[in-house]
């Protein structure tokens, strides 16, 4: 079994491979879901960021994408196992009917997060270092740099297009 | 030893993010750091509660956070538009 301080970057790689992924695949850069989706990503812009990064960092904000389904799946794996991840899916899903969004981004992502952390736990990860994982994913897009990270998801987003 | 890990990281990023978003001063450049402070806390919330009822506990948090996030950001760009 690998040591924590070494599971920790590979799970935040994962996860964050994972969310992004998954919200390029929903496409997310491409606008915003609610009016302040939208105001985030033109202020990011204006600030020297990117437009279509910055649009899904404000989606990021307004509800809860692939990145909140894969923190929460993390969560319910190590609370619950695979059933407690699944669970994690479900409130997702119900999250985003609260704020008015289809929904199938953050489900998606809780799902295939939940078999993703349950498939390692096997290999000997600990699903905890997981959740840390995704909150140092998450730091990377959101609380870093905002001009770097929505120019880098727009270059993402640009090989998608 | 792997949760004492876990914990350490959310609470750190937790707090990083709660002091940038004290110190941002523009209002829609604070909620991206907001976002981040609110993981870190969901996080911690299943790591100190080791229920499996505190799954619903940190998606409670987690959805009704980000629906504030939404209502602040939303209600700004009604009335004040792109500033």
């Amino acid at each position: 079994m690998l040591a924590d301080y070494i599971q920790i970057p590979i799970a935040a790689a994962l996860c964050w491979i994972l969310f992004v992924t998954v919200d390029i695949v929903f496409r997310l850069p491409e606008k915003g879901g609610v009016k302040g989706a939208a105001a985030i990503g033109r202020k990011i812009r204006e600030d020297g960021g990117s437009l279509p990064g910055g649009t899904m960092m404000g989606n990021i904000v307004s509800s809860p994408d692939a990145s909140a389904g894969t923190l929460l799946a993390a969560c319910g794996v190590y609370v619950a196992g695979l059933p407690g991840g699944l669970a994690a899916a479900a409130l997702v899903f119900i999250g985003n009917r609260i704020c008015h969004d289809p929904g199938y981004a953050g489900t998606t992502g809780a799902v295939l997060a939940s078999i993703m952390v349950t498939g390692f736990a096997v290999l000997g990860f600990a699903p905890e270092n997981f959740i840390a994982g995704m909150v140092i994913a998450i730091l990377t897009i959101q609380g870093l740099s905002h001009p770097y990270a929505s120019r880098l998801l727009t270059r993402i987003w640009g090989w998608r297009s | 030893m792997a949760e004492l890990i876990a914990l350490y990281v959310c609470g750190l990023i937790a707090l990083f993010a709660a002091v940038r978003t004290v110190i941002e001063p523009h209002p829609y450049r604070k909620l991206p750091y907001l976002n981040v402070m609110n993981f870190a806390i969901a996080g911690l919330i299943v790591l100190v509660l080791s229920h499996p009822l505190s799954i619903l506990a940190a998606a409670a948090y987690f959805v009704g956070s980000t629906l504030e996030a939404n209502a602040i950001a939303s209600a700004r760009a009604a009335v004040m538009g792109n500033d």
